[in-house]
């Protein structure tokens, strides 16, 4: 009965670990100052296309949820998703456009994010989107995932 | 003495025939039917309307939350969501302020927009999916465009026609579904 006991007191005390780090995941990301404003500025900024969950098609607008950071592991993909249309020329400061496009690497596409992954900073988005991409975005796209499947 | 017995057995069964069982429920029958057809005669609606005329847009009674913090007459153009909408109420075509009418089919991309709620002065988030996949509703056109942006800024323009990742792209009304509440400027 003792065993028992012990036996319970450990298994909870396992639980409110792993309630503990799941908590610590979601909330954790480095880069984003305000999580909530962050969430706000995507639903008010990026939603509207990307769609709540970050879902998407070949035929309306390309998917976020699983695909989004492997452009951060091939060359010249970390500069692409601060340049695309929607990302740099976007009525957000550049502190709150990092904010946002972090926040939405961490959370509709956490598994691809690079192990040595830095975060987006206010400066280095400044800079990509001063050279907005247009029309040459689809095919610059097409080229980054082709080397992605390589 | 005779007549006078007659006289009285012919009433009784006058009485008895005007009065049975089943004439009584022909009778409630009918005034049930009739009572329920009442609303819906023109006469009515008129009366209605003619009652309280920023109850409804005419001939259509109005649609409310029934809760204080969301005010307002949902047929109306004037109800505080529809902000930067423009299109047909789907509220006045089957549908209602946040789901489409039978047969047609969400948008699943939308322009989004914030509204100030007049219960509590509250910037909230508006997403105005449209309905399609059949041809326009045709009822309660309502054109606010408060935040619309000009097309150079697709995302925020709602000139478009945002029935895309739809099957079809036939626009039928549009919603203003509730996505959640602006931050305060910091």
């Amino acid at each position: 009965m003792k065993l028992a006991g012990t036996f319970a007191v450990f298994a909870a005390s396992l639980l409110a670990v792993s309630a503990a780090a799941a908590g610590r995941a979601d909330s954790y990301m480095p880069g984003v100052a305000q999580p909530d404003r962050a969430h706000s500025d995507y639903m008010l900024k990026c939603q509207g296309c990307h769609r709540p969950d970050g879902g998407g098609d070949a035929v309306s607008n390309p998917p976020l949820n699983g695909m989004v950071a492997k452009f951060l592991s091939v060359p010249g993909g970390r500069e692409f998703l601060g340049r695309v249309p929607g990302v740099a020329t976007v009525n957000l400061s550049d502190e709150r456009l990092a904010d946002v496009l972090n926040w939405s690497l961490y959370k509709f596409d956490q598994a691809n994010l690079p192990a040595d992954f830095k975060p987006y900073s206010p400066s280095e988005i400044g800079e990509l989107r001063e050279f907005p991409l247009r029309t040459e975005r689809a095919v610059l796209r097409q080229s980054l995932v082709d080397q992605m499947q390589e | 003495m005779a007549d006078w017995d007659k006289l009285t057995e012919k009433m009784a069964r006058g009485v008895a025939r005007g009065s049975s069982r089943r004439s009584m429920l022909a009778w409630l029958g009918g005034a049930v039917t009739g009572a329920a057809i009442i609303p819906v005669l023109p006469v009515s609606r008129a009366y209605a309307s003619s009652v309280d005329p920023h109850a409804g847009s005419p001939g259509r009674p109005p649609v409310t939350s029934g809760n204080p913090q969301d005010p307002g007459d949902r047929t109306q153009c004037d109800y505080w969501r529809y902000c930067a909408i423009d299109g047909f109420l789907c509220t006045c075509c089957g549908g209602t302020v946040s789901s489409c009418p039978p047969g047609t089919e969400m948008s699943p991309i939308t322009w989004i927009g914030t509204c100030t709620n007049p219960a509590d002065g509250r910037a909230y988030i508006i997403s105005y999916n449209d309905c399609c996949g059949t041809s326009s509703c045709g009822h309660c056109l309502c054109n606010r465009n408060e935040g619309d942006r000009p097309p150079l800024r697709p995302q925020s323009n709602n000139d478009y026609n945002w029935c895309l990742g739809t099957e079809s792209s036939v626009y039928n009304c549009s919603t203003a579904v509730l996505i959640g509440v602006a931050l305060e400027p910091s």
